[in-house]
This record gives C-alpha cells, sequence and structure tokens, in this order.
C-alpha cells in the first residue's frame, strides 16, 4: 500500500508487512470488542454498553472538579478523598475495615486493576484457575504475565461449581483462583456454599483469590457476598470493582482494587509503571459516588430488575430456553429452539434477519468453544423502550 | 529486602539511599522477603460490627519481573514536599491549570452523554485529530484508524508497546537518564536492555559506542526527544546516525515524545519522519505537557499497521479503552491554532530563563536543556555525597524539591552528581524557589 504525497507531503512507502506481537498475545483471540457503532437500525443487546447516561450528580462533580483545577496529577494509589469512599462504602457492603492509603489502590478500570493484579503478582509459569464461560478480557489480562490458565467449567443449567472437580484440581501449584461474582456472561452469583468451600481450598493450598465485583450492586435474587469477607479470606484475596456498571458511567474508566499491604504493594507497583494514575477529576465525582445514599442504589436494583423482567419474559415468549440470571445485566439463553448450528451462526442470522445483535457464548468459552454453542448473552443495560422493541423483533424468530 | 520494605509505612529515607548494589537483587520466589513491618501496619482489630480480620504482618509480595523497582520516585518526592511544606520543582505537574476551551469541552462531552465505553483504540474524531496534528507536525500522512492508538496517557503507550512487541529475551537498547517507567516495563516484557550513557555537558551521543552496541540481535531502541531528564533534544546528526543502523540491523525505534510542542532551542524532529524509518517506528505522546492537563492521562501511539497491531493487543488487555469525555476534548485540545503553541513555548521560554538564572546565581553547574520542562544540574558545589543525599537536605533545610536523577540511570552511581529540577510552575513559585535557594544552600 503505497502513498504517493503532494508537494508539502513526505511519501511513505507503506508495504504490507506481517503484524508483529509478542509471543506473550500470539494466541488470543484476533478481535475483540464486538461492533459497538452500528448505525443501520440494529438493536445492538450485545456489549454491555448503557445506552442511557449516568447520574447528573456525578456528571456535575466532575465539571466541578475540571473546573476546580483538579486536572494534575493524582497520587497513583488513587486521590485521598476517593480512597476514603471506596473504604467507607467497603466496610459498609462487607463489614470490613480497610486502611484507605495502604490497601485500596484507584485503577483506569476495573480491567486494569486485573492486569496490574497479574503483572504485580503472577510470575511466568504460575497457575491460575479461571472459571468458564469468562469475561473474554481475562485470559489476556493473565497471558500478560505468562501464567499458565487451568479453566474449571460451569454448566448450564445453573452453572454450579464443580466442587469435586476444583478439589482435585487445586493444590499447592495453584497460585491463583479468579471469582467473577455476580458472573459474566451466567448471571450466576456465588453461593456462600461455593464460597465456602473455595475458601477452604485456598486456605490448604495458601491460593489468593482474585475477585473481581463489578456487578456487586445489581444482584437480584440473593445477596452478593465478597470473598474477603469470608474468615481467614481477606489476607489472600484482592477485591476489585469499578464506577462503571454501578454507575452507568462505562466510559470513564475508574476502578480500583482493595487488598492487604502485602498483595498491595505488588499491583500498586505493576500500576504505577502501566499507567502511574487515574484521571483526576473522574476521581472526584467517583468519591461523590460511592456516597450516594441507599436510595440510589435501591432504585437502581429495581430499575435493572424491571429490565431484565422485560427482556427474559420477551425471550421466553420468542422462544427461547432461558437461564434468568440471579445478578448482573447479562442473561443467557438457548437458541437451540430456532434450529441454527450454532452460537455464531445464530447471531449471525439474529443480526441480519431480525435487526437484534446479541453475543455468541462461544466466545467465553475458556477451554473449547463448543461448549457455548447452544448458548447467546443478550445485555438488558438498555432502557424499557429499546428492550421492549428487541422483544418485538424477536417474535418474528421462526422456531 | 530493605528497600521494598520501607516502602510501606516507614517515610522512605531508607528508601532512597541508593548504593550501586542495591539495584542488583538476586533472584528470589515470592515468599522470601523477611522484612519487618512498622506497626501502623500490623494487626487492624475492628469495633463490634465490623468483621475481625486479623491482619498479620505478611512479607510483601511482588512478582520477579517488578522487584528490583521501588516505589516510584516522584511519588516519593511529592509526599516529601508536602511533608515539610518545600516548593515542589520535583514531579512535571504545573501549578497552573490547562486552558480554558480544553476544560470547557470536556464538559461539554460529559454533559452531552459522552459517558460510556470509548472504541478501543480511540474515538475517531480524536485518531483524526492526532493524524492531523502529525501530518502538521512531521508531514507524515498516516491512517488514523489503522495506524493511531490512544491510550491511558503516554505511559500506558509505552507499557503497551513493550508489552506487545518486545519478548523475554529480546535486546533492547536505552538511553540513560531515562523515565523510569522504560525500566519497569522493559523489565515486564523481559527485555534484556543496554544501557547507552549520555553525559554532561551537552548529553551527545556517543556514536561510536551506540555502533558497537547495535547489532543483527537488536529488537529495538528507545529515544525520548526531547529528553526528560536533561532536555536534550536529539539533532538531525544523531537521528540519521541512528536510523541508519536501524535499517542496517532491522531495529525497531518506540519515540516518546511528549515534550515535542516544548522545542526551545532548535527544531524538534521525529523519528518517524526520517526516509526509511516510519515503517519501524513507534511514535508516543499526549495531551498532558503540551496542554497543562496531565491529570487526564490521554496519551497515543501511531505506527505502521504492522507494528499497531502488537500495540493494541497488549492495550486491549491493560485498559482496553480510554476515558471517553477527555478524549472528546482532547480533540479538541489537537486542533488549538498555531498562536496557542506559540504562546506556550514563549511562556516556558521565559519561565526557564528565571530558573536557569537563578540556578546559576545559587552555584550550581547548570547543563543547557533545549526541550522539556526540565534542566539538570550539578550540585557538587554544595559538597554533599550523592544526589540523594543532596535532595534530602533541599528538601528539609531550604524547602525547595527536586529529583535524584540516580533512579533514571541502570547505575544509580552514574547520576549521582545530578539533580533535575523543573520549571513547570507559575513564575512566582520559581521565583521564591530561587530566593530560597539563596538564602539557604551553601557551597
Amino acid at each position: 500500500m503505497s502513498k504517493v504525497s503532494t508537494e508539502n507531503e513526505t511519501t511513505i512507502q507503506k508495504t504490507h508487512q506481517p503484524l508483529q506481537v509478542a509471543k506473550r498475545l500470539e494466541h488470543l483471540q484476533k478481535d475483540r470488542g464486538g461492533a459497538s457503532n452500528l448505525n443501520d437500525g440494529t438493536i445492538n443487546l450485545g456489549r454491555g454498553i448503557p445506552n442511557f447516561d449516568g447520574p447528573e450528580f456525578i456528571k456535575e462533580a466532575a465539571i466541578q472538579a475540571i473546573r476546580d483545577g483538579n486536572n494534575q496529577y493524582a497520587p497513583g494509589k488513587g486521590v485521598s478523598d476517593l480512597n476514603i469512599a471506596i473504604a467507607e462504602r467497603f466496610k459498609k457492603d462487607t463489614g470490613l475495615v480497610v486502611d484507605p492509603y495502604k490497601e485500596v489502590t484507584v485503577t483506569s478500570g476495573c480491567l486494569e486493576a486485573i492486569a496490574a493484579t497479574a503483572l504485580g503478582l503472577i510470575n511466568p509459569g504460575d497457575e491460575v484457575i479461571l472459571f468458564s464461560p469468562s469475561y473474554d478480557g481475562y485470559v489476556g489480562n493473565f497471558a500478560l504475565a505468562g501464567a499458565k490458565i487451568i479453566s474449571i467449567t460451569l454448566h448450564p443449567p445453573h452453572f454450579v461449581v464443580p466442587i469435586e472437580e476444583l478439589k482435585s484440581t487445586v493444590s499447592r501449584n495453584t497460585r491463583a483462583i479468579l471469582i467473577n461474582t455476580p458472573h459474566n456472561p451466567t448471571g450466576k452469583m456465588f453461593t456462600l456454599e461455593e464460597l465456602n468451600s473455595i475458601a477452604a481450598l485456598c486456605i490448604e493450598n495458601d491460593v489468593l483469590v482474585f475477585a473481581d465485583e463489578v456487578y456487586d450492586k445489581l444482584a437480584y435474587d440473593m445477596e452478593h457476598i465478597s470473598m474477603a469477607s469470608l474468615p481467614g479470606m481477606y489476607e489472600r484475596t484482592v477485591t476489585m470493582n469499578s464506577l462503571a456498571k454501578t454507575f452507568s458511567l462505562t466510559g470513564w474508566k475508574i476502578g480500583w482494587a482493595i487488598a492487604p499491604p502485602h498483595l498491595t504493594w505488588g499491583l500498586r507497583q505493576a500500576h504505577s509503571y502501566l499507567v502511574f494514575s487515574s484521571p483526576t477529576p473522574l476521581q472526584c465525582a467517583t468519591a461523590v459516588a460511592l456516597r450516594a445514599p441507599d436510595s440510589y442504589y435501591v432504585e437502581q436494583r429495581r430499575d435493572y430488575m424491571a429490565k431484565k423482567e422485560i427482556l427474559v419474559e420477551g425471550l421466553k415468549a420468542a422462544g427461547f430456553k432461558v437461564i434468568p440470571p440471579n445478578g448482573g445485566f447479562c442473561v443467557l439463553a438457548d437458541h437451540t429452539p430456532f434450529g441454527l448450528e450454532n452460537d455464531v451462526s445464530f447471531c449471525e442470522y439474529l443480526h441480519k434477519e431480525i435487526g437484534v445483535l446479541a453475543i455468541p457464548c462461544s466466545v467465553f468459552s475458556l477451554k473449547n468453544p463448543e461448549e457455548g454453542k447452544n448458548l447467546v448473552r443478550f445485555v438488558f443495560c438498555k432502557d424499557d423502550e429499546t428492550l421492549r422493541e428487541a422483544v418485538q423483533r424477536m417474535k418474528k424468530l421462526k422456531k | 529486602m530493605h528497600c521494598i520494605s520501607n516502602a510501606i509505612g516507614k517515610w522512605p529515607y531508607k528508601l532512597m539511599r541508593f548504593t550501586s548494589s542495591s539495584k542488583f537483587f538476586p533472584h528470589k520466589p515470592f515468599f522470601s522477603f523477611s522484612s519487618s513491618f512498622p506497626s501502623s501496619i500490623a494487626a487492624t482489630m475492628s469495633t463490634v460490627n465490623d468483621a475481625v480480620t486479623h491482619k498479620t504482618h505478611q512479607p510483601l509480595q511482588i512478582a520477579k519481573r517488578l522487584e528490583k523497582f521501588q516505589t516510584t520516585i516522584f511519588t516519593q518526592m511529592s509526599l516529601l514536599a508536602i511533608k515539610h511544606g518545600a516548593i515542589n520543582l520535583g514531579q512535571g505537574f504545573p501549578n497552573f491549570d490547562g486552558p480554558q476551551f480544553v476544560k470547557e469541552a470536556a464538559v461539554q462531552a460529559i454533559r452531552d452523554g459522552r459517558n460510556q465505553y470509548a472504541r478501543g483504540y480511540g474515538i475517531p474524531e480524536l485518531n483524526l485529530a492526532i493524524a492531523d496534528r502529525f501530518k502538521k507536525d512531521t508531514g507524515v500522512v498516516v491512517d488514523p484508524e489503522k495506524e493511531v492508538t490512544v491510550t491511558s496517557g503516554c505511559t500506558e503507550a509505552i507499557a503497551a508497546t513493550m508489552l506487545g512487541l518486545i519478548n523475554p529475551g529480546d535486546e533492547v537498547i536505552l538511553f540513560a537518564p531515562f523515565y523510569d517507567s522504560y525500566e519497569a516495563t522493559l523489565s515486564m516484557a523481559g527485555a534484556k536492555v543496554k544501557g547507552i550513557t549520555l553525559r554532561p555537558p551537552d548529553f551527545a551521543v556517543p556514536l561510536e559506542e551506540l555502533k558497537s552496541a547495535i547489532s543483527k540481535n537488536t529488537r529495538a531502541i528507545l529515544i525520548n526527544t526531547p529528553h526528560n531528564p536533561t532536555g536534550k533534544m536529539f539533532t538531525q546528526e544523531e537521528l540519521n546516525f541512528i536510523a541508519s543502523l536501524c535499517i542496517e540491523n532491522d531495529v525497531l525505534v518506540f519515540a516518546d515524545e511528549v515534550y515535542d510542542k516544548l522545542a526551545f532551542d532548535m527544531e524538534h524532529i521525529s523519528m518517524a519522519s526520517l526516509p526509511g524509518m516510519y515503517e519501524r517506528t513507534v511514535t508516543m505522546n499526549s495531551l498532558g505537557k503540551t496542554f497543562s492537563l496531565t491529570g487526564w492521562k490521554i496519551g497515543w501511539a501511531i505506527a505502521p499497521p504492522h507494528l499497531t497491531w502488537g500495540v493494541r493487543q497488549a492495550h486491549a488487555f491493560l485498559t482496553f479503552a480510554t476515558s471517553h469525555p477527555f478524549q472528546c476534548a482532547a480533540a479538541a485540545a489537537l486542533r488549538a491554532p498555531d498562536s496557542y503553541y506559540a504562546e506556550l513555548k514563549r511562556d516556558y521560554m521565559e519561565k526557564r530563563a528565571i530558573l536557569v538564572e537563578g540556578l546559576k546565581a545559587v552555584g550550581f553547574k547548570v547543563f543547557p536543556s533545549s526541550g522539556t520542562y526540565f534542566v539538570v544540574v550539578d550540585h557538587t558545589p554544595f559538597g554533599l555525597d550523592n544526589d540523594v543525599a543532596f535532595c534530602e537536605y533541599l528538601v528539609k533545610e531550604v524547602g525547595v524539591v527536586a529529583i535524584p536523577t540516580s533512579v533514571f540511570y541502570l547505575n544509580p552511581e552514574e547520576g549521582k552528581n545530578l539533580v533535575r529540577f523543573t520549571f513547570c510552575k507559575d513564575e512566582d513559585t520559581i521565583r521564591s524557589a530561587v530566593e530560597r535557594m539563596k538564602e539557604k544552600l551553601r557551597k
């Protein structure tokens, strides 16, 4: 692809060259991210991006911070007021008292918290257990650190943790296990029994837990339980969360990691060399967000439960076999009644013929894409009207 | 390891006391740190309604790739500044705000609802603005969709470039002194680092030494121009020389050009604009320094598609996407008229003059700085042992913060005579700092 320039430009002979990428990332999927900017009238229930805005009071707090001149480097570990607000919220949610300066680290989104945790605490070859299906970013986060991923499949319809399999997999060679609860993509919430079993194995084998809890405020059918709050577990757990899902501000990228000092050290060091610090004015606003009154959370939960109802009932009416989520804003549905070959071909059909976007569940499978082929993922972080419209369109699906 | 254990809790006088051996830790497995903890981190017993967590003393854990690094010097020095009420000419952040029009663009973006996930490699209008600006600056035409990637600050661009394009064992050449994240991210990538020291007074590239260091085994060379901390700007001759070696040996260039708009004594030259170089160069920059908004963390990497690929792959697993409203504002910023840049340069040159004249009058040996908002000086006239000792003295006894440069070298000994001051402060602050030094610094 050569470019011939005008008088004032330099001629660059840009020739085709093979793509270069470091070995650690070679094996990863070529194209993540799905279509997010469709202008063709398609209803996007694919990626988890709300089509409504975050609350005014938080937006105004950010605007105030910008206008007040809070625009220079924040301390690497976070703006003090935010560290304090995170600690306060965590205490309210779990009962745990943590030191805001020694045990809370602000990151550029929860993804960066995971990357910093991986690069800061995982050595090449360390065994890390992931549950499958899982958020499709984890494998990449841990690939950066050269971890050896061992996956344990959660099977439909209830995605119960297979304790016996876990027992035979966890050993003294296991460095860490990642728990995402409420869980993306299944909507599962880890029960107290499951967490207790996992905790016992971790304590026995000296295993760390990396807990991704970004959907903790979207808990419908049961209370969210933080692994860190179980006896003996705080000292070996990194608990991660973010502003995004709770406050419908997925584009601000403010997250955090809470961990005892001896684990905070590694992740904070990595963080300081990956991004150094996170956007200052948005941190100021996040502190305000986290001090939202209980009514905010109650109302949000109520709103999301209504959306869940619209989508779940709508999918059932259309003919899907639906696996209702306990938490989060995703729902898995079995598409096989419609007679398409697999999840990918179903999603193509759904997009082209019906005008709705979903994500094939095989994208989230760590072991074997076959595992996800009967399932597709819809999100319901959209306004009610959009969800109703999507449901209406899906009535056209033929069994 | 005393350095690391003192990083938390105890204020880091020990932490900063570098000896040349302290940087070279033998390989240790995870749990080998038998550090003694200050009691402030010890068991935290809670009240009746809280969970009792029994936080016991535990050795600090860190992956091997980061073992040798300490809390960044910037964090340490800024905290010291606050503790002693010192004037902070250390960490490079302005004590004045960014331009109104850029701030208001961010406000508008937030109000307009630009608050959800941005496209991973950047919002279209920012990628386009970056490409347009790059063409204006260098004459090079790049495809905004295929050759521009937006990151969370230039720091993340560096990390994504290292993790995305460098394999363990790859040889990378680094000019010392260097910004501290280079060494740390190279270590994360498992690179084998070869250092080439730039020496006072003019920090010129030692061409023969470089020639013998580069070979077909070299994967990449990192160039920061204008250069932090020295203020050196790579000349056309130096860049030509480096370019020919890179072409001959198939070496990539990672170019950190965040200070390109603070080029005072000569024109900034981008390596990517030299013949044969665009195809092997990753050019990195950011919003922060040019627009006095260091806390917004909007950066970018410009590279041909075959290199952009690796950068984007790593970026996807580091942060995936960058703050949306600030990207919108950055697009507005990059369309600033020429007058903005002319005024920026003029203001900074005035500040530089105040600081440089002041430091000379105080008694430092000042090395000429052609670009950036930093100047490096020799502190030895004041009779302190090394740069760390001098900076400690300067904070505690004089009330001014500078950065000890030894942390920017592979061999800290090489920096022991030099400290770095910044002039990205309002003129009164710079004058006050100079006054304090005139009063209290004695040879």
